[in-house]
């Protein structure tokens, strides 16, 4: 067994975890982040990508607008290069036209401090030409769109540098609680390192807990109840941007009121349901169905476009009383000190919140920590960026400028994404990886029309290549592979690696996300896919069938259209 | 007038007018497209794997056709029978070599050939063109995969690899792209096409020679040549001393367009006029034009419009007249005595489908047995050996392919199908795809020439 002593665990790696393991490492703590997936595999990597200029919440929750529109412009400067500055438009549709929330809703961004301009809706057809010209008003707030991927791995990056150990694929199997009744302490966690199979304990002076709607599983290792309260919000992406604006509806926050333009296509977004498990992402056909209808008010024609894609992810909501409806809990976060609540110490758990306020839940949590462990260090996150920022802003041509500057275009694997083979190999030898998913999060592979279409066997080819040893020797007059060439290089786990393992894993997770939208064009382009990999490569008769990797299983998580019921609360 | 309109270009289409061609019908061939043959391996599949979650290959196809019909009298094949069949995939053959693109099957006739896949898995295919035939895995020869470095479409380790792992004795080797192609942006078509330049080829000759040893056969990405591939392939293997074969590559797939090529050069030999880029807009049955089904666009003068000239009216309405197609400048009619459907399934683009479910026919809304619900139409698993019920639907057709109504009848007297759009059939899972392509063709168009409305029958004279 492997050990580990360190000042600070942070249990978590989505946005929240990973920005608190930045925060305590530039403030000089020792740090262990231990995340049981990828970086972004819970909450962080399945939202729409929204900036939030707080705008969705200034009326009926105006401390979390407020912290929205703070971090907004903080985020501008520390993460500026996962940001697209597209700005966002509240747009007043005939639905709501009677409605007085238009008048309510500038006068609390104003109070709140959002900037907040109603524009003429002739402005705003000139920008947003397949907006609904029947819309009464338009104001504009600083939303922006946000690249959760590509943030969380730089601020990792930027905690690794500070000194803090990100591992991956590390799971929490339970807490070391030391102590008798009253007097107990949380002194670290028992993590097992998924792709070894080895067992690891590490020991902390500190637990922070920041695993999102999972943090109720990780609070009753140690006897605390945490009562989350998971919101599934699912999302559909549609194939082209059809908007470069963030567009929302100007009334009380609802499903399917947003559209979020990023990168190459723009998202509708998002249902809010109820779920027991965190890991329940099934999307039901009403959803679906739901969010085109939505879409259809903003902009005329939407639902009749490609859709490439659809996910869920789950709000980590959580409040100490039972709320009606997940909309009506607060986005605010939460920071639960569990000797002061449950009498269990060294034990933190912050919850709650969203992407956008990350950095600050991050200050929040080490600002508690400095308590805890008696020192007094001040936050420097709001103050230094992490690495890439000299970049700028992201804008949309960026990948094809770069291509075009660079000549690359011989170099592609993707073509939808424009990732090129030195990026994906440069991911595979950095980041730990045991499925080709894990490299999607890095590169966006196969998350254009295609879905992985022609990069799944291009990127398993590369990687397969990169193999050690890969090496094919005479011997005693026979040639024959060495054995480690049969295995994908560097930062994959045998025997996970099996790149036969990877192309059947990765098709099956894009399959995962096709299932509940497949129709139409993207249909067809499924089956060009079949064709592909059946029909040509005839993949489905490879050795090594029998292999399974880790995330096996959640790939077939069934996704396929159930029968058509109603919302449950419709 | 025209005898047989054919619409679609794939592999179907192309060989239902060759058929009706030879027969002595005048016939032309109109299509929005390609067809799909262009991304196909360019090998004939028959049938792969039967039953569907058969691990082993099928051996011999034609003798486990012949259980699958007993099995699923629905399907495809069981309107052709074996003998049929047989007969039909042997005038393919013998199209073949008329057309300089000779396909044959494995020595021991009657068997499938197993040739490496891009992914190193044994592909069974019944017959393939010359140039894949030397990769059969049923010879012991040891395999040489040569790949190119800056090629990112072929990857010959990943091949050799697979093949060792399957018992087959394989090693694999890189050659630099610029022995072949100058470009920095190049795809298998355009290195197909230097390759036919004698010095390009025989720098690669040169090097392939060097990294050969005694007794191996040499696997190659698919692009050796595109119309002049055969004397590429002989000139090769005679520089080398070592048969050479190829391994077809993700798409655009060279050796589906030297076969799309070919027999568009076939055709317009035999008179029959090959027009891509004419998408059908509309046809007209009996007194009414109509649309195309579920165009977004109205047609200008075909939804509800009065018959245009009185002379021309047909009283039969369970005819069709003429379908229209799109053109540069303005819809054309196609006025023949027979129409055949060959614009494939789903992939093909004959079936679109939307959110609600509903999965439809694109020109004449004919019938599918498709399920319309989305939560008939997938299986959880992507790779499900069972395929996806979705693309099991299709149009259903009688005996003599005739599409056909709830009730038996046919929807129209002079509509006939072939190809991916006829029901029962998951051609790609059952890798089926260019075997129902070319025997359901070659028996439509056989049933067609029978018919009393092929040349000279009812309804021909009245038309114009």
């Amino acid at each position: 067994m492997k050990r580990l002593k360190t000042e600070i665990l942070v249990i978590g790696g989505g946005a929240t975890g990973t920005g608190i393991a930045w925060d305590a490492a530039l403030r000089g703590f020792r740090v262990v982040l231990v995340e049981k997936r990828d970086l972004t595999h819970g909450t962080t990597g399945r939202y729409h990508g929204l900036l939030h200029s707080g705008g969705r919440y200034p009326v009926k929750d105006p401390d979390s607008a407020r912290e929205c529109i703070i971090e907004n412009r903080i985020l501008r400067r520390t993460h500026a290069h996962c940001i697209e500055d597209t700005s966002g438009f509240f747009v007043v549709t005939p639905e709501d036209a009677d409605s007085d929330y238009p008048d309510r809703f500038k006068a609390a961004c104003d109070e709140v401090g959002i900037p907040c301009r109603e524009i003429s809706v002739a402005e705003a057809l000139r920008r947003e030409p397949l907006l609904n010209p029947r819309i009464n008003r338009v104001f504009e707030v600083p939303d922006g769109a946000a690249d959760s991927f590509l943030a969380t791995h730089a601020t990792a990056q930027a905690a690794r540098a500070a000194g803090a150990q990100v591992l991956t694929y590390h799971e929490v199997v339970d807490l070391i609680v030391q102590g008798g009744e009253g007097d107990q302490q949380v002194v670290g966690a028992k993590v097992l390192d998924v792709a070894s199979g080895e067992d690891v304990e590490v020991h902390a002076d500190l637990t922070i807990t920041a695993a999102g709607a999972w943090a109720g599983q990780i609070a009753a290792m140690a006897g605390c109840e945490v009562k989350m309260t998971p919101g599934k919000g699912a999302m559909i992406a549609m194939n082209h941007r059809v908007c470069n604006t963030v567009l929302n509806r100007c009334k009380m926050p609802g499903d399917g009121d947003i559209i979020v333009p990023i990168h190459t296509v723009a998202v509708i977004g998002t249902t809010d349901e109820h779920v027991d498990d965190p890991e329940n992402l099934r999307i039901e056909p009403w959803e679906v169905q739901l969010m085109l209808d939505e879409g259809e008010k903003m902009i005329p024609g939407i639902s009749q476009a490609r859709v490439v894609r659809a996910w869920a992810g789950v709000r980590p909501l959580y409040q100490e009383t039972e709320a009606a409806d997940t909309r009506d809990v607060t986005r605010s976060f939460t920071l639960l000190d569990h000797q002061e609540r449950d009498g269990v110490a060294g034990f933190l758990t912050m919850t709650g919140g969203k992407w956008t306020t990350f950095r600050m839940m991050a200050a929040k949590a080490v600002d508690v920590a400095c308590e805890k462990l008696g020192v007094q260090r001040s936050c420097k996150t709001a103050s230094t960026p992490v690495p890439g920022v000299d970049q700028g802003h992201y804008w949309l041509g960026h990948r094809l400028h770069e291509v075009e500057e660079k000549r690359l275009q011989g170099e592609l694997v993707c073509e939808c994404e424009l990732v090129t083979r030195a990026m994906l190999e440069n991911a595979a030898r950095q980041n730990p990886t045991l499925t080709l998913d894990d490299l999607r999060r890095d590169v966006r592979l196969g998350m254009g029309p295609c879905q992985g279409g022609f990069c799944t066997y291009r990127a398993v080819g590369i990687l397969h290549e990169m193999a050690e040893g890969g090496d094919w020797r005479l011997e005693n007059g026979e040639r024959r592979m060495e054995n480690g060439g049969w295995r994908v290089e560097s930062n994959l786990h045998p025997p996970f690696s099996n790149p036969n393992l990877l192309l059947r894993d990765f098709l099956q997770e894009r399959w995962k996300g096709l299932t509940p939208i497949l129709w139409g064009r993207q249909l067809k382009q499924e089956r060009l896919d079949e064709l592909i990999y059946l029909s040509l490569m005839n993949v489905d008769h490879l050795p090594g069938a029998e292999l399974s990797s880790p995330l096996s299983d959640f790939y077939l998580f069934d996704t396929t259209p159930g029968e058509e019921t109603e919302a449950s609360d419709a | 007038m025209l005898d047989l309109l054919v619409i679609g270009a794939g592999l179907a289409g192309l060989t239902a007018a060759y058929t009706a061609a030879k027969a002595g019908l005048r016939v032309c061939v109109i299509a929005k497209g390609m067809g799909t043959t262009h991304w196909s391996a360019g090998t004939v599949d028959v049938l792969g794997y039967y039953p569907n979650s058969s691990a082993e290959p099928v051996q011999r196809p034609l003798e486990n056709v012949q259980t699958l019909i007993e099995a699923q009298p629905e399907h495809p094949y069981a309107l052709l029978g074996t003998a049929q069949l047989s007969d039909a995939l042997k005038a393919f053959a013998v199209l073949t070599g008329e057309i300089s693109l000779p396909y044959a099957g494995a020595a021991n006739g009657g068997e499938n050939l197993l040739l490496p896949s891009p992914a190193g898995a044994p592909r069974p295919t019944f017959l393939a063109p010359l140039t894949q035939r030397a990769g059969d895995l049923s010879h012991p020869d040891p395999f040489l995969i040569v790949g190119f470095r800056g090629l990112g479409d072929f990857f010959p380790e990943l091949i050799a690899a697979n093949l060792c792992e399957l018992g087959y004795d394989a090693r694999a080797a890189f050659l630099p792209i610029d022995l072949i192609t100058d470009r920095q942006d190049f795809n298998t078509v355009q290195l197909a096409t230097e390759l036919e330049n004698r010095g390009r080829r025989s720098r690669l000759a040169a090097e392939l020679k060097r990294l050969v040893q005694p007794g191996e056969r040499i696997g190659l990405p698919a692009i050796l040549g595109l119309d002049d591939h055969l004397a590429v392939l002989a000139d090769l293997q005679a520089q080398v001393s070592a048969s050479v074969f190829e391994i077809p590559t993700l798409p655009p797939s060279v050796p589906g367009i030297r076969l799309h090529k070919a027999l568009c050069r076939r055709l317009e030999e035999l008179g029959v006029r090959v027009e891509a880029g004419m998408e059908v807009v509309g046809f007209r049955s009996g007194g009414q034009a109509r649309a195309r089904f579920g165009s977004p666009q109205q047609v200008e003068g075909f939804v509800q419009s009065p018959i245009p000239n009185p002379k021309s009216e047909i009283r039969n309405p369970k005819s069709l007249l003429w379908v229209a197609s799109e053109t540069t400048a303005r819809p054309l009619k196609h006025h023949a005595a027979n129409f055949l459907l060959a614009t494939g399934g789903i992939l093909g683009g004959g079936f679109d489908s939307d959110y609600t479910g509903r999965v439809w026919e694109t020109i004449f809304d004919l019938p599918l047995t498709t399920p319309q619900k989305r939560s008939e139409w997938f299986r959880p698993k992507f790779l499900d050996p069972a395929g996806h019920p979705v693309y099991r639907g299709g149009v259903r057709v009688n005996k003599q392919f005739q599409p056909v109504k709830a009730d038996g009848a046919p929807v129209y007297e002079n509509l006939w199908a072939a190809g991916g759009c006829l029901a029962q059939a998951d051609p790609i899972h059952e890798r089926s795809l260019e075997g129902i392509a070319i025997t359901t063709s070659v028996a439509a168009a056989q049933q067609i020439v029978g018919s009393g409305w092929a040349r000279g029958g009812r309804g021909s004279g009245s038309l114009r």
